[in-house]
């Protein structure tokens, strides 16, 4: 679904039509495209500071944040587009020029724990947001983009016990905007909608219990006004959902849970799974054992990706709980699956459990990128799922159909995807067994990649992939739910995969099936990925490398070493002096990094839910961080004169002591 | 390695009822009578500062310090209560901090760990005392005491490529069950496979 509108005043409230959207066909973006985006960025220039003066505006274009997102000098949602493509039109930084880039300011957070968020930049404003931790957890910071000077903050009122039920560290992936608010996801369970301007609050909702083990830990998503977020604790036994908020009100609209009767799960007569074995009523109770849906998990911590024209939102679901397999018998639906919504009622249109009876921790919150791809000749509207079960899935997004599923990463749990069911096929010689070491189990537990998302260019028509490579000991044992207190049922032990790497950023070509070119990292790519219109790829690595790769050959192109460790999500934008700028915040953490921020012993390497035995090594690398980096090239941006002192200080000079 | 019978045994205990857990408490708080008093607790401090330099009274002593079958129930309970869950098995953390270093957050002595389970602690630790009574805590403490117990070859910690510190890691979990894992230790794995014993 990677598109560019034709020009339309954001203000007439008008539907996007076929007619008016052009569908890049061809591998480089024509002037024509060009110059429609600088057109539209124009507009949106204009447009913006309407949008931040009225908040609340009742008739405002349901469209709004759709266009917006389109205009390349803002970045206004994490995903950057409702695609979840992350590439932006932006090409000032290039392959020819990215050696040059420099640091140009830049910003503490206040709280060295992993940083996973992904900045948003609205009408020149940026707004990033720290982890749970530091005096003022969660705290909401807004700055001015272009000079970092910082207008506002704003710290939610927190509840400490909050990160004794996160599971892997104290992580947020970010704040989401829309009509002049920003909205903020807390890790004690509540949502916060903040004037974009002011930093005043408007209203909060609590959703969640922490005495039921919940946590809020994904950046939601708005859609059409919706306030789209979902939970964490899969490894608490929390029951997962997807809940709507009215975005004027914090009003919950909807909630669709991920296990339970039809009616929890939104699951009515517009239902249409692709696979036979997904249809009968209440699966998400009759493929569990009496009850064992109510703490099994199917939390929803990632990413949503939205269709306008087909009017639903994509995303996946958390793994079972708990992780021992052999407690909860069953298909255990709808957990680990793909849902399509619609997204004014949340109603279900079809679901795809890709690990039915999960055995690895394997959930399936990863992004799902939706492309208009040619597949033999045919223009298909597809999403594509890089799964943590090892496997590329190209997935028809009208009806939910696998059209492939390509292992992208070393896979011995499974053998393949068997296309005519959807399911895997399990290699029973790694079939978990109650107290019995199960070795070399791959991909371990955090998948062949986790939560950290893709980027996907329409330029080299590659999907760039920052994952891991890791293998690991998997011995189950018996659990009992406690509320509030983890229900996993595991001893695990990863370590790294075949070749000794633990990381990998590769580019991956969808209709071709194959990678591209890899680059092998020490330790787990961790990071989000951007790739621009300039064929620049940016991540970012556990040992403190930021990064800028040749989007077509992989090669380096620059680099440059932080302060701590990179898990967050690289973004660009452009600045009100011209300049393109690239953000990202350092500071290690994150499941695999918690070991370098928090006080977790390397030396046992079932500590963090097995990830320590991977990462061990890290402290000796890195410690944790908390800050914004922003990059530009060396002399970008319109003249700024004789440096003077933006703060107000002067200089006294002798004469002045004179007097 | 613990019986897997066993590990069900610990998994029946917790679905039975509170009241039979405290049932069963009390032949085994007659046998250990000199279990603190809570006056005894209310005076232990958390922190080893006194305004005006007053004297507390010398730490209490863990009462089943030195009791083999103590800190074997402790595991037992370490397991089944999902202990093991946030502070990882044998304590090297996660969701909860580290246990298996000479380091506790709220105070490392006997009784400050017994008051750290029962009362909770505000970062996320949970209250358990209308959850476990005072003897499965105490073996609990008996348990983390055992498990904390790492090497110590000087006062600080140095962290370092090269030469390579640490230099050693515990047998893992998942290859070896013991009450005593700092008793078991091969070289640091530098995030590679453990060796199979």
């Amino acid at each position: 679904m990677y598109r560019i509108a034709k020009i339309k005043p954001p203000s007439n409230g008008s539907d996007e039509g076929e007619g008016t959207l052009i569908t890049i066909a061809s591998n480089v973006l024509s002037n024509h495209v060009r110059s429609s985006i600088l057109v539209l960025s124009g507009l949106i220039a204009l447009s913006a500071p309407a949008f931040a003066q009225s908040p609340a505006a009742p008739n405002a274009s349901p469209t709004n944040l759709d266009i917006l997102s389109r205009d390349p000098n803002q970045w206004v949602m994490a995903p950057h587009d409702y695609a979840n493509t992350r590439f932006s039109s932006l090409d000032q930084i290039n392959a020819g020029n990215a050696a040059q880039l420099h640091l140009a300011w830049t910003f503490s957070v206040g709280a060295d724990r992993g940083q996973e968020a992904a900045p948003l930049i609205v009408n020149n404003t940026m707004y990033v947001v720290a982890p749970y931790a530091g005096p003022h957890p969660n705290q909401v910071f807004a700055l001015d983009a272009t000079t970092g000077d910082l207008k506002w903050s704003y710290a939610p009122k927190p509840d400490g016990a909050a990160q004794g039920v996160a599971c892997c560290d104290v992580v947020t992936r970010g704040l989401a905007y829309d009509q002049g608010k920003i909205f903020l996801n807390t890790l004690d369970n509540y949502s916060v909608a903040i004037d974009a301007n002011t930093g005043k609050e408007l209203w909060h909702t609590k959703l969640g219990d922490l005495n039921e083990g919940q946590t809020i830990t994904m950046a939601p998503l708005v859609v059409k006004g919706k306030v789209l977020i979902g939970n964490s604790g899969g490894e608490v036994g929390v029951r997962g959902w997807l809940t709507a908020l009215d975005e004027n009100t914090g009003h919950i609209a909807w909630r669709a849970y991920s296990a339970g009767p039809d009616s929890d799960v939104l699951i009515g007569s517009d239902f249409k799974p692709f696979y036979d074995w997904l249809k009968g009523k209440d699966l998400g109770v009759k493929s569990w054992p009496p009850g064992a849906w109510k703490t099994g998990g199917g939390t929803m911590w990632g990413w949503i990706s939205y269709d306008p024209a087909l009017n639903l939102i994509y995303y996946g679901s958390g793994n079972p709980g708990p992780w021992n397999s052999n407690q909860r018998p069953g298909d255990n639906l709808w957990t680990t699956t793909i849902f399509a919504r619609d997204v004014d009622t949340g109603a279900a249109r079809w679901a795809l459990p890709l690990n039915p009876h999960d055995l690895f921790d394997h959930d399936e919150i990863n992004e799902n990128v939706l492309l208009d791809l040619e597949i033999k000749g045919q223009l298909r509207k597809v999403l594509v799922h890089p799964a943590r079960n090892g496997y590329m899935y190209v997935i028809d997004r009208a009806t939910g159909e696998i059209l492939s599923a390509d292992p992208y990463d070393h896979i011995t749990a499974t053998t393949g995807v068997d296309l005519k069911t959807g399911r895997p096929i399990e290699n029973e010689e790694k079939a978990p067994v109650l107290g019995k070491n199960i070795e070399d189990v791959c991909p371990a537990a955090p998948g062949a990649k986790d939560w950290q998302p893709t980027a996907w260019s329409p330029r080299t028509k590659l999907l760039y992939v920052p994952h891991q490579h890791l293998c690991m000991n998997f011995k189950t044992a018996q659990v009992g739910y406690i509320a509030g207190t983890p229900f996993v049922g595991a001893e695990v032990d990863m370590y790294a995969g075949p070749g000794g790497n633990r990381g990998e950023f590769m580019a991956w070509d969808v209709t071709e099936h194959k990678k591209v070119w890899a680059i092998r990292e020490n330790f787990p790519v961790w990071t989000g990925t951007l790739v621009t219109a300039g064929d620049v790829a940016f991540y970012g690595t556990l040992d403190r490398w930021f990064k800028a790769v040749d989007a077509r050959s992989g090669a380096l192109l620059w680099q440059f070493r932080a302060g701590s460790g990179f898990v967050g999500q690289p973004v660009t934008y452009k600045g009100a002096d011209g300049a393109q700028y690239v953000a990202i915040l350092s500071g290690a953490g994150g499941w695999p990094a918690a070991v370098a921020a928090a006080k977790i012993d390397p030396r046992v390497r079932n500590a963090a839910l097995g990830f320590v035995g991977a990462t061990q090594d890290l402290p000796q690398y890195t410690s944790g961080g908390s800050e914004l980096l922003v990059f530009k090239l060396a002399g970008s941006g319109a003249p700024q004169g004789n440096p003077s002192h933006a703060n107000g200080a002067q200089l006294e000079t002798g004469n002045a002591h004179a007097q | 390695m613990l019986d897997p019978s066993l590990r069900h045994a610990t998994v029946a205990i917790l679905a039975l009822s509170l009241g039979t857990i405290a049932t069963s408490r009390q032949g085994v708080a007659e046998e250990a009578a000199s279990f603190p008093s809570p006056e005894q607790l209310l005076q232990v401090p958390v922190g080893p500062t006194f305004p005006g330099g007053v004297r507390f009274p010398p730490p209490i002593k863990d009462p089943e310090a030195d009791d083999p079958a103590a800190i074997q129930r402790g595991m037992q309970a370490f397991v089944s209560m999902n202990c093991v869950g946030c502070h990882a098995p044998n304590g090297g953390g996660g969701m909860g901090p580290a246990l298996s270093e000479r380091t506790f957050i709220y105070g490392r002595e006997p009784a400050n760990i017994y008051l750290s389970i029962q009362q909770g602690r505000p970062n996320g630790m949970p209250a358990w005392a209308k959850m476990l009574p005072a003897n499965v805590t105490w073996d609990l403490v008996a348990y983390i005491r055992s498990i904390s117990s790492a090497p110590e070859t000087q006062w600080g910690q140095t962290t370092s490529r090269s030469p390579q510190s640490p230099t050693i890691q515990q047998v893992p979990a998942e290859l070896l069950t013991t009450t005593t894992p700092w008793a078991h230790t091969e070289p640091f794995g530098d995030g590679r496979k453990p060796s199979m014993h």
